[in-house]
């Protein structure tokens, strides 16, 4: 096993904080898309259900907001 | 399938590279199974185990130039993946990632290896049984360090939100860490390769088309090109593959960091 590396904490911290910035917009990627999904997905079961196509568009524009509403609520914040 | 043909006069045409050009028959012939991606997954990861084996074999404290390689490759995924996406805690994650790094690492390479030339990893079935084992792993972590109620709760209800705004958000934050997570890992690995594998077949095989079957100035000048741009290419699609291997186990890191840390 080589040797641990020297904790060099202010750099451990300004590569961590990197890290998280990468993991964060993922993470906002991934929110984003499964609003759509999920309630996309609800609102075109109703569609199907109620023979009325407007509730896939009440459904998409619903957790296209709900997501990004996430988003902001889990990284945008000023904490 | 797509296969467009450029009509040229007395040639049949060049017909360019489609998803055909990923399936492979078995090689033995009918009925048999073993197929040329399947043979790269099984002599990749042979060769990866000898490698490593004759690397920590007579392991010593002065290492010899093959422990020193393997040493500092094995060193780079402990500190630029494990410690620094969780931190201490992620040192009993480093053979798992390790393992993952050096996996996808040598099944993209193959993309470019002269004679190999096909990224195992462009098949989504690899991509998609890495990425499921990462999902099951950092949620069993999860589970194990915040219980199964814990874990969930502090997935789909962040505190500070009215209750009723909770049935629109849930279902989402569930969706997002269990499904799409795992998704997105796999189809970022499996079309970066598909989508590399593709433009290199399209170039080396348009060059040698224009040079010996189109022919005349324009056409060998043309195919010169092309074949020089696919030297080119060949750099970069090392690059993309060697970095789509660390994104990959990055991500799983950082999943598992997630999975451990206190506050989502």
């Amino acid at each position: 096993m080589p040797p641990v590396p020297p904790d060099d904490s202010s750099d451990d911290d300004a590569k961590a904080l990197g890290r998280k910035g990468e993991a964060d917009a993922y993470g906002a990627l991934g929110l984003v898309i499964s609003g759509v999904l999920v309630w996309g997905g609800v609102g075109f079961l109703v569609s199907e259900r109620l023979d009325n196509p407007v509730f896939v568009m009440l459904g998409l524009l619903l957790g296209m907001g709900a997501g990004l509403y996430l988003v902001w609520f889990r990284y945008g914040r000023q904490q | 399938m797509s296969t467009s043909v450029l009509a040229v006069e007395g040639g049949e045409g060049f017909v360019s590279p489609g998803p055909s050009t990923f399936v492979y028959p078995p090689i033995f012939g009918e009925g048999t199974f073993l197929t040329k991606p399947m043979l790269i997954v099984i002599l990749g990861s042979a060769l990866i185990a000898v490698l490593m084996f004759l690397a920590t074999r007579r392991a010593s404290v002065v290492p010899s130039k093959g422990q020193f390689v393997g040493e500092s490759l094995y060193g780079f995924v402990r500190n630029s993946i494990a410690l620094d996406a969780i931190g201490k805690p992620g040192m009993k994650y480093v053979p798992y990632l390790a393992t993952v790094f050096f996996f996808l690492a040598t099944m993209n390479i193959a993309g470019i290896v002269p004679l190999v030339q096909f990224p195992a990893t462009s098949r989504i079935a690899f991509p998609l049984i890495l990425a499921v084992i990462s999902c099951v792993i950092f949620n069993a972590i999860g589970i194990k360090r915040h219980g199964l109620g814990g874990y969930f709760k502090d997935m789909m209800f962040p505190p500070g939100i009215p209750w009723p705004v909770y049935i629109l958000l849930a279902p989402i934050e569930f969706v997002s860490t269990i499904i799409i997570r795992p998704l997105t890992l796999t189809l970022r690995l499996t079309f970066n390769m598909f989508a590399g594998h593709l433009v290199l077949v399209l170039f080396i095989l348009g060059g040698e088309y224009l040079i010996f079957e189109y022919s005349g100035v324009v056409g060998i000048a043309a195919g010169t090109v092309a074949i020089l741009g696919s030297l080119i290419l060949t750099a970069f699609e090392g690059f993309v593959q060697l970095l789509q291997a660390y994104v990959f186990t990055l991500l799983s890191a950082l999943y598992i960091g997630g999975a451990l840390a206190d506050e989502h």
